[in-house]
């Protein structure tokens, strides 16, 4: 009934933003660099929502300053929503997110291991405004979530989203490590885990490197919408085009017209 | 060139998302004050309302603050006033959202959850589309155009409840509600403009245009 939605992650640390292979970072250039190259602006008018993260392992208050900063001075001239996250570890860090444009803001370690702030986060914002997003990959037997960029085991991901039953919050974000940065497609095995009642719309990150990807998943009925931080895939024209033809094949999302100001 | 005269006052009440609204405004060449409190009002031409968090906490400090009067004067003088999601829904009678609390009743109405919850997911996040009036502040927008919307509670549209005057712009998600109200000079938008790409740039541009 809702449109769908196609979603566009910028990864940033300490003044770069990165290019991220199943979870290891490549810098690609500042913010001036994304403001002056490969159409960014362009790109936000055909996004319904920005993700900026902080991949920063453990951000101090100063990288958080600086994160804040070069949010700012991207902002300026794009107008659409935006989700901050990365290193959220406290209430007065949500309320920083909230005070430099966030929307809504992204967790991920304290729907492991906090959830009296999480439930703190939902009365006070709004339970509409904590995404939650969850890291995973496959090991032997099950999909595994992950806390630290990926590399400390938390639990098994089913443990992890059944303990999200009695959570009030947004969305949930999937967010495969394997998938992450292959442009080979997005991991859809993950939604067999999401019980039949469960509520809150589901969006998957990873692995998105055509047209047909976005197809793939968006045709899907549990997914409400992809992310991609795929920098070189999609900037400029290219999640316009994307965009289009999924329109084209049917998948319901918004059309974006110019409008003359 | 924009009217000089013209200023916009954004109420910082704690609770809203200002951040976005004055990056729109200031793109648009307006002038504009971030207003803490209400005797911060003097030479505010066009004043808004915005809002992120639950009604009930927000509707009780808009009143300690002494914003909620204040808002109900400045529109008293045919000011142009917009209240944005919270700030729109705070602008009617009552609200259901944790706990029963009034609001500033510049509409009547009520603000409660949407009913439908076995059909529909919430919040109701997104860009949807906005069946417009076609008044004066839709000057140059397409009908059916995309603006964001981030909520759980909405306006229940009862047609009961609205006063003639009142134009009314509807959204349907899983039900038509209220997603624009306007009487004469005052406005409340359920989506977030400042959000809506150029479309939602053009709203803001329009409110700003209206003279008193």
């Amino acid at each position: 009934m809702i449109y769908k939605r196609i979603i566009y992650a910028l990864l940033y640390s300490r003044g770069e933003f990165h290019l991220s292979r199943n979870f290891r970072l490549q810098k690609v250039g500042d913010v001036k660099w994304l403001k002056n190259n490969f159409g960014f602006g362009e790109t936000c008018d055909f996004i319904d929502e920005l993700v900026i993260i902080n991949v920063t392992p453990n951000p101090s208050e100063a990288d958080f300053n600086n994160f804040f900063k070069d949010i700012n001075e991207l902002r300026e001239k794009i107008f659409l929503p935006i989700t901050i996250g990365g290193g959220i570890r406290k209430l007065d860090h949500v309320r920083k997110c909230f005070e430099n444009g966030a929307d809504k803001i992204l967790v991920n370690f304290l729907a492991h291991k906090n959830k009296l702030v999480c439930e703190q986060i939902a009365t006070i914002f709004g339970e509409q405004a904590i995404s939650i997003m969850v890291d995973y990959k496959k090991d032997e037997k099950n999909l595994s979530s992950y806390i630290n960029s990926g590399k400390v085991f938390s639990k098994t991901l089913k443990e992890f989203i059944d303990s999200m039953e009695n959570l009030k919050f947004g969305e949930l974000i999937l967010n495969s490590i394997d998938q992450d940065g292959t442009a080979a497609g997005l991991d859809l095995d993950c939604l067999d885990l999401i019980p039949k009642k469960f509520k809150n719309p589901i969006l998957v990150m990873g692995g998105a490197g055509k047209p047909e990807h976005f197809i793939d998943a968006l045709s899907h009925e549990k997914i409400s919408g992809v992310i991609t931080a795929n920098l070189f895939n999609f900037l400029g024209k290219g999640l316009q085009e994307a965009r289009n033809f999924s329109i084209k094949k049917n998948i319901r999302l918004i059309k974006f017209e110019g409008v003359n100001i | 060139m924009t009217d000089l005269k013209t200023k916009i006052g954004i109420i910082n009440c704690d609770f809203g998302n200002i951040a976005s609204l004055i990056n729109a405004i200031k793109h648009l060449k307006y002038n504009y004050e971030v207003l803490k409190r209400p005797s911060d009002l003097k030479f505010i031409t066009h004043l808004i309302l915005p809002g992120v968090g639950s009604f009930n906490k927000s509707a009780k400090r808009i009143r300690e603050t002494g914003w909620s009067d204040a808002i109900i004067d400045h529109t008293a003088k045919k000011k142009p006033f917009m209240g944005i999601c919270l700030g729109m829904q705070l602008m009617f009678e009552t609200g259901s959202e944790n706990g029963e609390e009034s609001g500033i009743g510049l509409f009547k109405g009520r603000c409660e959850e949407f009913s439908n919850k076995n059909e529909i997911k919430l919040p109701h996040m997104g860009f949807n589309l906005v069946s417009h009036s076609n008044s004066k502040i839709w000057k140059d927008i397409p009908n059916n155009s995309p603006f964001y919307f981030v909520h759980s509670y909405r306006i229940v549209n009862d047609k009961k409840n609205c006063d003639k005057e009142e134009y009314i712009s509807n959204t349907y998600y899983g039900e038509d509600f209220i997603s624009f109200i306007e009487n004469d000079n005052i406005f409340g938008a359920q989506f977030h403009p400042e959000k809506s790409h150029k479309i939602g740039l053009k709203l803001i541009k329009n409110f700003a245009e209206i003279k008193n």
